[in-house]
């Protein structure tokens, strides 16, 4: 992964110590923040303590605090930044978090044993299982997920301390999808890096497009293409690249998004004619005939999807195409 | 999500994970969403760590009982395959052996009208059958209805009453007629078989080794116009004093009795009219009024079989008018031609006469395409230069397969062609147009007026492994 190394400013965690990662594996940096005072109730700790079953590995009830004003701190409490969370919503917060897994996670990465016999247990079979089915084959599942099990294993050190990539953990999530999603950005890191020949050869050539349409209504489409994008909404423009660049089925992507795919359907819907009567207005301020801003975006309305697609994949400086970097 | 997106940052696992177990606030949602929408790498592993959906099912299933369900299994399974397979048998045997209670109904309102030589009941017995075919299993089940009920209904038209088949062509009727016919009659058991049955089996009697192993049907099938000859002279009577019971039993079934017709309005020059009014008005006046579409398309469907007056009306062209003769289950195709002018033309067709501007398809297969008719389809000449092999089309876009498997898509009615990038591994075959059964139909502007196949139908192609394609425009495929 050729990301460049940045640190991610947080502001809103006073005493912060920044933990890097390594820019290699393909993992985003996060600040590790230890808070300056308890703001973890010891009774509410204990009994937080107790539903995890941390004592069963080896978590101390300090130790156990002490990750959850992490992950608290860290995450602003699941409120926006600049927001201070009372007491209620930080308990809130804690105890929304899946312990029993959190546990397991830093216990693990402490070393503890009983933590690895739990995690191995629970978690060994699915992640070589996701694995396997991520990459389609068993073999290449199989190295997939060793690797990764022996880097969570600790196998790394930094700064001279044995270092677990389950300390990145937070409990927001279920450690099973988070351990999916380990695996899924690795796969992504490795047909990247073994297909990007073949990727690039399987785009079809801009010529295509040129053949259709003049030079001049070529380049009054892409900035017009530029300006109409950067007026969508995220979600529309998540929904346009997953459904015309990566052609993920509207099922695909409604399990993505949680909602029914009819849904996915008719936003999409909706954002194609948004995008097309958006882009024949800005063709027309330009300087097109309603004739040839038609013309531009193909005699069949659905060629603008075509269009869309090419032109995105060609342009060097449009949004969606400029951050292909890592996963 | 806290952490601020930039460029070369992404968000790390238990971002993601957050976000698509849906944990996320709805700030880190949109963040996220922007960032996936840019980010190709991320999106793909967004959509790769999601579990598949078997997976998804096993681990939702509770694990409460689970040691049952692992001993029942071995027999659950076998078992439910079993039953499945009872009731296709059953599912299949209904409509091609008829239920049991419809013969004997018909049988109850009846009187045994004529005596026929051979037809006399003998009891039969299983040591004395053919090996069994799934013919043979229709007759089987017809024989063992009551013997007065399998008499009485199988003195009409089989295919009507007794076993209570789609109706057929004379051809496609006495094919399904003679294997029946054999097995009684190579049985030796012949339970009262009707005229048409008797003769058939007189007949056929006569070849040696007439057990339907699956060797002699072919056989059987050659023999058929002189037995049906022979079967339609014989009952005729007996077909005059069953009308009414017949009418009866047509009547239940009334889809069987419904019909339509559809077509695509053109000037003299090939080029299509939109809005035009078509009139479709039966004997006793009753109109049925539809209005042609961009593409110059029109459709009436459920109407009762007969007689009509199809009138077409555009302003500018003359009226033209055509006599159409529309027969139960056929969708009849018509290509009204109208002329600039002001004086109504008019041009009598029979649907089921075989004009050559007529053709007559099943009504269950819904929308047909026009390239389907040979006598009416332009010479289509693809870029390769090869012969083509089938065109399907669906408003201005056609879509052709020459011979070496090429694909070629138009989009102006084969004014210009494009070839498709083949997506599939192999040749293709064969395409299609058929009707859609969407979930993953791609939305389409509301705006769209011609173009694309119309919302439920798609182009299907098969390639010589056997994968099935499908795209909703003819450009792009995705395999089913």
């Amino acid at each position: 992964m050729e990301i460049p190394p940045a640190n991610v400013t947080q502001t809103e965690s006073p005493g912060a110590e920044n933990r890097t990662a390594s820019v290699a594996e393909g993992i985003a940096l996060r600040r590790v923040l230890e808070p300056k005072s308890r703001l973890l109730p010891e009774m509410l700790g204990e009994e937080l303590w107790r539903v995890a079953g941390a004592e069963q590995v080896d978590l101390s009830k300090a130790e156990f605090a002490e990750a959850l004003e992490t992950i608290g701190a860290s995450d602003n409490y699941g409120l926006d930044p600049g927001k201070r969370a009372n007491e209620r919503q930080r308990e809130m917060f804690w105890r929304a978090l899946h312990l029993e897994e959190l546990a397991i996670a830093r216990g693990c990465a402490q070393g503890s044993e009983a933590a690895w016999r739990r995690f191995l247990a629970q978690y060994r079979e699915q992640l070589t299982r996701a694995a396997v089915e991520m990459t389609g084959s068993a073999a290449l599942g199989e190295e997939l997920a060793s690797a990764l099990y022996s880097e969570l294993f600790g196998l790394t050190e930094r700064e001279g301390r044995r270092w677990s990539p389950l300390l990145r953990y937070s409990g927001r999530g279920s450690l099973m999808g988070w351990l999916r999603a380990i695996l899924a950005q690795r796969r992504v890191n490795q047909y990247r890096k073994i297909g990007r020949e073949t990727e690039l050869g399987e785009i079809e050539p801009a010529a295509a497009v040129s053949e259709q349409i003049e030079p001049q209504q070529l380049e009054d489409l892409r900035v017009a293409l530029k300006m109409t994008l950067s007026e969508a909404s995220a979600e529309e423009r998540f929904l346009l690249s997953a459904y015309y660049l990566d052609q993920h089925t509207l099922h695909e992507m409604s399990r993505v998004l949680r909602v029914h795919e009819a849904t996915i359907s008719r936003k999409l819907k909706r954002a194609t004619e948004r995008l097309r009567k958006q882009l024949l207005r800005t063709l027309r301020a330009r300087g097109l005939s309603r004739r040839a801003a038609e013309e531009a975006l193909g005699t069949d309305p659905r060629d603008v999807d075509i269009n869309v697609r090419r032109l995105l994949q060609k342009s060097e400086g449009d949004p969606i195409s400029s951050q292909e970097g890592e996963g | 999500m806290n952490r601020n997106f930039q460029p070369g940052i992404h968000p790390d696992a238990d971002q993601l994970s957050v976000f698509v177990e849906g944990a996320a606030t709805a700030r880190e949602q949109e963040r996220m969403l922007a960032h996936l929408a840019e980010c190709v790498g991320c999106r793909k592993a967004a959509f790769l760590m999601q579990p598949h959906e078997e997976t998804q099912r096993a681990t939702a299933t509770p694990a409460k009982g689970w040691m049952w369900r692992r001993l029942l299994l071995p027999v659950g399974l076998p078992a439910a395959a079993l039953a499945c397979g009872l009731i296709a048998v059953l599912i299949y045997i209904r409509p091609h052996g008829g239920t049991p209670g419809t013969p004997q109904q018909i049988a109850s309102v009846r009187q045994p009208e004529i005596e026929r030589p051979g037809t006399t009941v003998a009891p039969t017995t299983k040591s004395e059958r053919a090996p069994s075919t799934n013919s043979e299993q229709v007759a089987r089940y017809s024989f063992a209805q009551n013997a007065t009920a399998t008499n009485l209904s199988r003195q009409e038209n089989p295919i009507a009453s007794g076993l209570n088949l789609p109706v057929l062509k004379n051809e496609q009727a006495t094919a399904n007629v003679a294997p029946q016919t054999t097995v009684a009659a190579s049985s030796g058991s012949a339970p009262t078989a009707d005229a048409a049955r008797a003769q058939s089996a007189i007949s056929s009697a006569r070849i040696p080794d007439l057990r339907l192993n699956g060797r002699n049907v072919a056989n059987l099938q050659q023999l058929q116009p002189a037995d049906t000859k022979g079967a339609a002279s014989q009952n005729r009577l007996a077909r005059k004093k069953e009308l009414p019971g017949l009418e009866i039993e047509r009547a239940r079934t009334k889809d069987e009795t419904l019909a339509g017709v559809s077509g695509r309005i053109r000037d003299r020059s090939g080029a299509i009219i939109a809005g035009v009014t078509v009139t479709l008005r039966d004997a006793a006046g009753k109109t049925r009024q539809t209005t042609a579409g961009a593409d110059g398309s029109f459709r009436l469907t459920e109407l009762p079989a007969g007689q009509y007056e199809l009138t077409a009306t555009a302003s500018g062209f003359r009226t033209s008018k055509q006599l159409v003769e529309l027969k139960p289950r056929q969708l009849a195709v018509l290509q009204p031609v109208l002329d600039m002018g002001a004086v109504s033309e008019t041009v009598d067709v029979d649907a089921a006469s075989g004009a050559t501007s007529v053709e007559t398809e099943s009504a269950s297969l819904g929308g047909q395409v026009v390239a389907g008719m040979p006598s009416m389809r332009p010479v289509i000449a693809v870029p390769s230069g090869l012969p083509v092999a089938k065109t399907v089309s669906h408003g201005k876009r056609f879509l052709s397969l020459d011979d070496a498997g090429n694909l070629f898509l138009s989009r102006n009615e084969g004014k210009k062609w494009k070839k498709i990038k083949p997506q599939w591994v192999g040749k293709a075959v064969r395409i299609e147009l058929t009707p859609a059964f969407i979930t993953e139909a791609p939305p389409k502007p509301k705006n769209e007026t011609s173009g694309a196949a119309s919302e439920g139908e798609v182009f299907l192609l098969t390639t010589d492994a056997g994968a099935v394609w499908t795209s909703k425009d003819g450009a792009h495929w995705r395999q089913q």
